[in-house]
C-alpha cells in the first residue's frame, strides 16, 4: 500500500499469531487499510480469515507485530480506552454471535446501550434499520425462533446500527442465496459510500468477482494484497439488484444509519465514499 | 426501566433461588448474633453500672441480739455521718432469707439461723471512697464488720462477658466473611456460564462497568430479598427468646430492653448486608474482566 494523507484505519506490521504452542497461523502480516476502502478477505476454510479479523476487533492478540487501529498502537492503548476503539469497529460474526435471550430489537439496539444512547433515539434508529432489513416484523422475536438468513440481517443490522467506521464482516453471506448476498452487500456498499472502511471475508467467489473491490488473500499465513479487478458490469449491477427489488426496496435506497452528535470521527468528506486501493 | 432490563440472562440463573436462602441465613445468623453481642453488652453494663459504688456492709452476728442491734446503730451513724455515702438501708431478713432459700431451702426463720445484718451502700459516684477506706472507719469500733465492694466476682465476670462478646464478634465477622465468599464463588460461576455473552459486549464496546453494573444489581437485589427474608424471621424469633429470658430469674439476666439505636442496628443489617453482596459483586467482576482483552 502507497503513502495515504489519512492514517490508515487499520495497520499491520509483521504480525504473527499462533495458538497456544501450536504453528503460526498468520505469519508476518503487514497491511494497512485506507478510510473508507472497501476489501475482501479470502482464503480456503482453515486460512486464517477468522484469526485476522479477530486480531483487528482485538478478540485476540498478535503473538508478534504491531497492529494499530485508527492510529492507535494496541499493545500501548490502556485498557480502558479500548470500548471507545470497539465501538467504531462494527462486527459481522461468523457464527452471528447474538445473545439469544434478547429480542433481535435488542441485539440490534445493544451497540448503542453500550455507548449510552438515549431510548427514543434508539427506538427510532432500530426500528428504521429493522424495517430497512425486512424484520420489521420480527422485532420482538428472539434470535432462535428467526431463520439463518433472519439472523443473519439480525447480525448485520447491529454491526451497523451505530455506522462503525470500520466494518468487519466474517462470511456475512455465508448462508444465504446470491440475491440475499448481493442485498446484504448492498447494504455494506451504502455504509461505505458514507466512509466506512469494511473488510468482508467471504467464500463467495462471484460476489468478489462481480463487485471488483480489492481483496487481501490469505494462504498458507502469508497475506497478499491486490487491487480491484475490473468494476462490475452494468448487466450484473442490476442482476444484484433483483433481491433488493424482490423485497420492495430500491438500490437508490440509503439505508437509515445511525448519525450522532458528537461523533466528529464520523465525519467524512463525501467523496471519500469511494474505494481507494494501492 | 434501566433497573430491570439487563444484557445478561442472569434472571434465569440457578444461583437465584439459592442464593436468597443463603444470605436469609446468613442474615439471621448475623442478626442473632449481634443482639447476643448487644445483650451481653448491656448485662455487663449493667451489672457494673448497678454494683460499681454500691457496697455492702456486713455485721457478723454474735449471740448477742442486743449488742448486734447497738453494733448494727453505730455503723448506721457512721454512715449518715460520712459525706462520700449517698445512700444506706438494712437489708431484711425476710429478703435475705429469700435470697438464700434456693442454697438453704425454704421455711427458715431467722431464728433457727445466725443472719449477719447485712447494709446496702450507695455511694456518691464521684467520691474515690472505697470498700478499704470505709472498713478502716468502721473498724475503728468494731472488729466483726466486713465491707464487700463485689469488685472479685464482678470483674471475673465482666472479664467472662467481654470474652464471650469477642468470640460473638468474631462469629459475626465468620458469616460476614462465609457471605462475602459465597457471593464471590457465585458471581465467578456466573461469570464463567455467562462468558461468551459477556465477550460479545466487550466486543461490542461495552466497559467492564457497564457489564459489572448487572452483576451488581442482581447481587443487590438478591442481597435485598435474602436480607428481608432473614430479618422477617429473626426478628420474631428474638422476640420469642426475649419473652422467654424475660419470665427467667430477674437477677440473673437484668430487664433488658433494646433503644432504638439497636433496633435501627438490627433492622439496617440486611440492607448493610446487599450492599455488602452488591459492592462484592462488582468488584468481583471488575477484577475477572481486567485479566480478560
Ligand atoms: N481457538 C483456536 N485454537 C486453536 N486453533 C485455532 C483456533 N481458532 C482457529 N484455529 C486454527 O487456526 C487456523 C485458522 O482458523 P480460522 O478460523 O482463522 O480460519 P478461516 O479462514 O476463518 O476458516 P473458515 O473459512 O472455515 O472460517 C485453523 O487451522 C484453525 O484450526
Ligand atoms: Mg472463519
Amino acid at each position: 500500500m502507497k503513502s495515504e494523507q489519512e492514517s490508515p484505519i487499520v495497520e499491520f506490521k509483521n504480525v504473527g499469531l499462533r495458538y497456544g504452542l501450536g504453528p503460526e497461523v498468520l505469519q508476518d502480516v503487514t497491511f494497512s487499510l485506507a478510510p473508507g476502502s472497501f476489501h475482501f478477505l479470502l482464503g480456503q476454510s482453515g486460512a486464517g480469515k477468522s484469526s485476522l479479523l479477530k486480531l483487528i476487533y482485538l478478540a485476540l492478540r498478535p503473538s508478534r507485530g504491531l497492529i494499530s487501529l485508527f492510529g492507535n498502537d494496541i499493545a500501548t492503548t490502556p485498557r480502558d480506552k479500548l470500548p471507545a476503539v470497539r465501538r467504531r469497529v462494527g462486527v459481522v460474526f461468523q457464527e452471528y454471535r447474538l445473545l439469544n435471550h434478547l429480542s433481535s430489537f435488542d441485539n440490534v439496539a445493544l451497540p448503542l446501550r453500550v455507548a449510552g444512547v438515549r431510548k427514543n433515539e434508539i427506538e427510532k434508529y432500530v426500528t428504521e434499520l429493522m424495517s430497512w432489513v425486512g424484520l420489521k416484523d420480527h422485532m420482538r422475536a428472539r434470535p432462535p425462533t428467526l431463520s439463518g438468513g433472519q439472523q443473519q440481517r439480525v447480525a448485520i443490522a447491529r454491526a451497523v446500527i451505530s455506522r462503525p467506521r470500520l466494518l468487519l464482516a466474517d462470511e456475512p453471506t455465508g448462508n444465504v442465496d446470491d440475491a440475499m448476498a448481493f442485498r446484504l452487500v448492498h447494504l455494506f456498499e451504502e455504509l461505505n459510500k458514507l466512509g466506512t472502511t469494511i473488510v468482508i471475508a467471504t467464500h463467495n467467489k462471484v460476489l468478489v468477482d462481480r463487485l471488483g473491490h480489492g481483496s487481501l488473500s490469505l494462504a498458507n499465513g502469508i497475506l497478499t494484497t491486490s487491487a480491484a479487478k475490473a468494476v462490475l458490469t452494468s448487466k450484473e449491477k442490476s442482476e444484484g439488484n433483483e433481491g433488493l427489488k424482490k423485497d420492495g426496496l430500491k438500490k437508490s435506497e440509503i439505508p437509515p444509519f445511525t448519525t450522532r452528535k458528537g461523533d466528529s470521527d464520523k465525519k467524512l468528506e463525501p467523496d471519500s465514499g469511494q474505494p481507494e486501493n494501492a | 426501566m434501566i433497573w430491570l432490563r439487563s444484557d445478561l440472562p442472569l434472571s434465569k440463573d440457578r444461583i437465584n433461588y439459592f442464593l436468597p436462602w443463603l444470605v436469609a441465613f446468613m442474615v439471621f445468623l448475623l442478626v442473632m448474633a449481634l443482639a447476643f453481642i448487644f445483650v451481653l453488652n448491656a448485662t455487663a453494663s449493667k451489672w457494673d453500672r448497678g454494683v460499681r459504688g454500691s457496697l455492702t456492709v456486713q455485721i457478723i452476728s454474735t449471740d448477742d441480739k442486743v449488742e448486734d442491734e447497738k453494733r448494727l446503730r453505730n455503723v448506721l451513724t457512721l454512715l449518715a455521718t460520712s459525706p462520700e455515702v449517698k445512700r444506706y438501708e438494712v437489708m431484711e431478713d425476710g429478703r435475705l432469707i429469700r435470697l438464700l432459700e434456693p442454697w438453704i431451702g425454704e421455711g427458715i426463720s431467722n431464728q433457727e439461723l445466725p443472719l449477719p445484718n447485712l447494709v446496702d451502700v450507695e455511694l456518691k459516684s464521684s467520691s474515690d471512697f472505697n470498700a478499704q477506706k470505709l472498713l478502716k472507719r468502721l473498724s475503728l469500733k468494731d472488729n466483726g464488720i466486713a465491707v464487700d465492694d463485689h469488685q472479685v466476682w464482678l470483674t471475673h465476670l465482666v472479664r467472662l462477658i467481654e470474652t464471650i462478646e469477642v468470640v460473638a464478634l468474631l462469629v459475626l465477622i465468620l458469616i460476614l466473611f462465609a457471605t462475602i465468599g459465597t457471593i464471590v464463588f457465585t458471581t465467578r460461576t456466573a461469570l464463567a456460564i455467562h462468558r461468551d455473552t459477556i465477550e460479545v459486549l466487550h466486543l461490542i464496546g461495552a466497559q467492564d462497568t457497564y457489564i459489572a453494573r448487572q452483576f451488581a444489581r442482581r447481587a443487590l437485589g438478591l442481597g435485598l430479598s435474602g436480607g428481608i427474608i432473614g430479618i422477617s424471621l429473626a426478628i420474631p424469633t428474638l422476640w420469642m427468646l426475649w419473652q422467654l429470658t424475660h419470665s427467667l430469674d430477674e437477677y440473673l439476666l437484668p430487664d433488658i430492653s433494646f433503644g432504638l439505636f439497636h433496633w435501627l442496628l438490627l433492622a439496617i443489617l440486611p440492607f448493610g448486608v446487599s450492599v455488602i453482596s452488591m459492592l462484592t459483586a462488582k468488584i468481583t467482576v471488575m477484577r475477572a474482566l481486567e485479566r480478560t482483552l
